[in-house]
C-alpha cells in the first residue's frame, strides 16, 4: 500500500489506499510536531543553565587566554597585544619556580597522607560497630566545614607563642621552651611553614578521601569477596585482585577531584602565610592573586594562573573519561 | 550458658579495638572545632597564659567574644550578606539546573550526555583562572564593591553541579509516572511542573542546599571583588576584617567562625553522601 497519495480510482483497494497514507501522514507529521515540540520544551528548559555557563565560565575562559597575551592592567583599560610576553616574563621569575615547585611539593606530600589516613580509616569504618553514624559524623566535619573559617582555628593553633600544639609538645618534652631555638615557630619559620600548610589540607581532606573509598568498597558485592574467599584468596590477594580492580573508576575520579582542588586553592595558605615567609609557602595560586589583583597586572596573573591548566589537564580527560561509564 | 557470654565479651573487645584505634582519627577531626569553641568563650587574660592548662577554662566562661562582634564589627551585616546571598545563588541554581536536569535526563535531547558532562566539567574549571576575567565583566556591571557580585559569580560554580545532581536524580524517577501524567492529559510542562517536579523535592531540596553550602565553601571570588567592609559574606569578613595588622583578636575571631560554620558544616554533614554520589557519578551508596 505504498501507492501515490494523489493515486485515486475506483477501485475500492486503492481509495482505502489513499485513505491510510494520508492517515499516516497526519500521524507522521503530528509525530514529528510532537517530537519538535519536546524538542522546543527541551532546549527551553536546557537555555538559562546553558547560557549561564556559557557566558560566565566558558566566556571568561576564553577571556582569560585573551587577558595572557595582553599587557591588561587595573589602571588602564586599553589592552594591547604582546603575544607570549606575560608567559616569558613568568618564566624568568624566579618567584615563579619556587611557586611551581611549592604547588608540586604540596600536591604530592598532601597527596600521600591524605591517601594513608584515607585508607586507613575506610577500613575502620567499613566494620560493624555501635555509634558508627555518629563518628562517620564527627570524623567528616573537617571536609563540611567552610574553608576560610577552619583555617583561621589553624592559625590560632599554629600561633607562635600561643600554640597549643607546642603547649602538648613542649609539656611532653619533645620541643624546647617559648624564646629558645627549639620552639616552633610554624608560620614564620621558612623550614617548617610549608609543612604547616600542608597539614591543614591534609587535615580538611582526608574525611572525603575516606568517604569516597567507603563509597567503593561498599559498591563491592559480598559475593565476589565470597566466590575469592572460596577460592583460598588471603585478605591482601582479594583487596589487590578484587577490590582495587573494581573500585579503580570510582578511585580515580576521589584522586582527580582532590587533585584539582588542592591545586587551584589558594584559602589555605593565603590566610595563614600569603605565601611568606621569604616565598617558602607562595604556590601558584597565590601567586597569581597577588600579581593580577594586588599588583594590578592581570595580563601576568592570567598568565600564571593558565600554568595550572597544563597540570590540570591530564586529570580532566581522565575524569571526562570515567564519567562516561557512571551508571543510574 | 558460657557460649553467649564469651559471644559477647568478643563482642565487647572488638568494639574497645575499634574504638581504640577510630579515637585518633576523630581526635584530629574535631579538636580544632572544640579548640575554636573554647576559645571563644574564654576571657583575654585566660588565653594568653602560657602557664594555664589550655583546654579547660581557668577564669569563668564569657559572652563578651560575641557582644564584641555584634556591637562593634560588622559581623551582623556578614550574616545577613550571607545568607541573602545564598539564597539568591539557591534561587537562581534552582531555577536553571532544576530544568536543565530534568531536559538532559529525560527530554531526549541529542547529545544530552555529553551536554550533562560538559555542564559538570565546568565544576571543575577552578576560581582561580576565572577571577581575573570576571572581575572585569563585575566591574562592566556596575557590581564591584557589593555582594550582589558573588550572587553573579557563585551560580558557575553551583548550577553545574546541580543540574548534574538533578539529571541523576531525575533519572532515576519512573518513566512511568509521566506516562501516566501525559495519559490523564498533561500536556509536557504540566507533567513536568505538576507531576514530576512535586515528587522530586527531596532532590531540588538537595540542590537548594548546595547551592547554600557551596556557596560558604568560597573564599577566592569574596575576597577580590567585595572590599567594602559591610559587604562581605562571613567566610571573607571574618578573615579579612577582624585581623588587623598584626592584632589578633582571637577570642572573636574564634566566636564568629564558630557560629556560622558549625551550623554549616553540621548542615553539609548530612547531604554529604549526596554530594560524594553526585562527583562520582552514582557507583556506590
Amino acid at each position: 500500500m505504498t501507492g501515490s497519495p494523489l493515486h485515486g480510482g475506483p477501485d475500492p483497494m486503492a481509495r482505502a489506499a489513499v485513505v491510510s497514507v494520508r492517515a499516516v501522514s497526519a500521524a507522521r507529521r503530528r509525530w514529528l510536531s510532537h517530537n519538535g515540540q519536546r524538542l522546543m520544551f527541551g532546549y527551553t528548559l536546557l537555555a538559562p543553565a546553558a547560557l549561564y555557563v556559557l557566558l560566565l565560565v566558558g566566556a571568561p575562559f576564553l577571556f582569560s587566554l585573551y587577558l595572557a597575551v595582553s599587557d591588561a592592567n587595573v589602571g588602564d583599560p586599553v589592552a594591547r597585544f604582546i603575544g607570549l610576553e606575560n608567559f616569558r616574563s613568568a618564566l624568568e621569575m624566579d618567584v615563579f619556580w619556587i611557586s611551581l615547585r611549592n604547588s608540586v611539593v604540596f600536591l604530592v606530600v598532601a597527596a600521600i597522607l591524605k591517601s594513608a589516613l584515607g585508607t586507613s580509616l575506610a577500613f575502620l569504618l567499613l566494620q560493624n560497630f555501635k555509634g558508627k553514624k555518629l563518628i562517620r559524623g564527627l570524623v567528616v566535619i573537617p571536609f563540611t566545614l567552610p574553608v576560610a573559617i577552619s583555617v583561621l582555628s589553624w592559625k590560632w593553633m599554629y600561633d607562635s607563642q600561643f600554640s597549643v600544639i607546642n603547649w602538648v609538645l613542649s609539656r611532653m618534652g619533645l620541643i624546647g621552651q617559648f624564646g629558645t631555638e627549639g620552639w616552633p615557630v610554624w608560620l614564620g619559620d621558612p623550614k617548617l611553614a610549608l609543612l604547616a600548610c600542608i597539614m591543614v589540607n591534609v587535615w580538611r581532606t582526608f574525611p572525603f578521601s575516606a568517604i569516597v573509598l567507603l563509597a567503593g568498597f561498599t559498591s563491592v558485592p559480598n559475593e565476589i569477596l565470597d566466590a575469592a574467599k572460596v577460592d583460598g584468596c588471603n585478605f591482601f590477594q582479594r583487596f589487590r585482585n578484587v577490590v582495587v580492580p573494581m573500585i579503580f573508576p570510582i578511585l580515580m575520579i576521589g584522586f582527580l577531584f582532590d587533585t584539582v582542588f588542592t591545586l587551584s586553592d589558594l584559602s589555605v595558605v593565603y590566610l595563614l602565610t600569603q605565601g611568606g615567609p621569604a616565598n617558602a609557602t607562595k604556590i601558584l595560586p597565590v601567586l597569581a592573586y597577588q600579581v593580577g589583583i594586588q599588583a594590578g597586572n592581570l595580563g601576568r596573573g592570567a598568565a600564571i594562573a593558565l600554568f595550572l591548566v597544563p597540570l590540570l589537564f591530564p586529570a580532566l580527560i581522565l575524569v571526562l573519561r570515567n564519567l562516561k561509564r557512571r551508571e543510574y | 550458658m558460657a557460649p553467649p557470654m564469651t559471644e559477647r565479651r568478643k563482642s565487647i573487645r572488638r568494639h574497645l579495638l575499634i574504638y581504640a584505634a577510630l579515637t585518633p582519627y576523630v581526635v584530629i577531626a574535631v579538636f580544632p572545632i572544640y579548640w575554636m569553641a573554647i576559645t571563644a568563650f574564654k576571657q583575654d587574660p585566660d588565653l594568653y597564659r602560657m602557664e594555664h592548662f589550655p583546654f579547660w577554662f581557668n577564669l569563668a566562661p564569657t559572652l563578651r567574644n560575641f557582644k564584641i562582634l555584634f556591637y562593634q564589627t560588622n559581623y551582623g551585616s556578614w550574616i545577613w550578606n550571607t545568607f541573602t546571598i545564598s539564597g539568591w545563588v539557591a534561587l537562581i541554581t534552582l531555577v536553571t539546573a532544576v530544568p536543565a536536569g530534568y531536559a538532559l535526563a529525560r527530554l531526549r535531547l541529542p547529545g544530552a550526555e555529553n551536554t550533562g558532562i560538559a555542564i559538570f566539567l565546568t565544576y571543575l574549571v577552578p576560581p582561580i583562572i576565572l577571577f581575573l576575567p570576571l572581575s572585569r565583566v563585575v566591574a562592566e556591571l556596575g557590581l564591584q564593591d557589593s555582594w550582589w557580585a558573588l550572587v553573579l559569580v557563585y551560580p558557575t560554580f553551583t548550577i553545574p553541579f546541580c543540574t548534574w545532581l538533578m539529571m541523576g536524580f531525575f533519572k532515576t524517577v519512573p518513566m512511568e509516572i509521566e506516562e501516566a501524567a501525559r495519559v490523564d492529559g498533561c500536556g509536557q510542562a504540566g507533567a513536568f511542573l505538576r507531576v514530576i517536579l512535586p515528587i522530586s523535592l527531596p532532590g531540588v531540596l538537595t540542590s537548594v542546599i548546595f547551592a547554600f553550602t557551596l556557596s560558604m565553601q568560597d573564599f577566592l571570588y569574596g575576597l577580590a571583588f567585595v572590599s567594602p567592609g559591610d559587604q562581605k559574606p562571613v567566610p571573607v569578613g571574618v578573615p579579612t576584617e577582624l585581623i588587623r595588622g598584626d592584632i589578633y583578636y582571637w577570642g572573636s575571631i574564634m566566636a564568629a567562625a564558630l557560629l556560622v560554620g558549625l551550623p554549616v558544616a553540621i548542615l553539609y554533614n548530612f547531604f554529604l553522601d549526596r554530594f560524594i554520589q553526585g562527583i562520582t557519578g552514582g557507583i556506590g551508596k
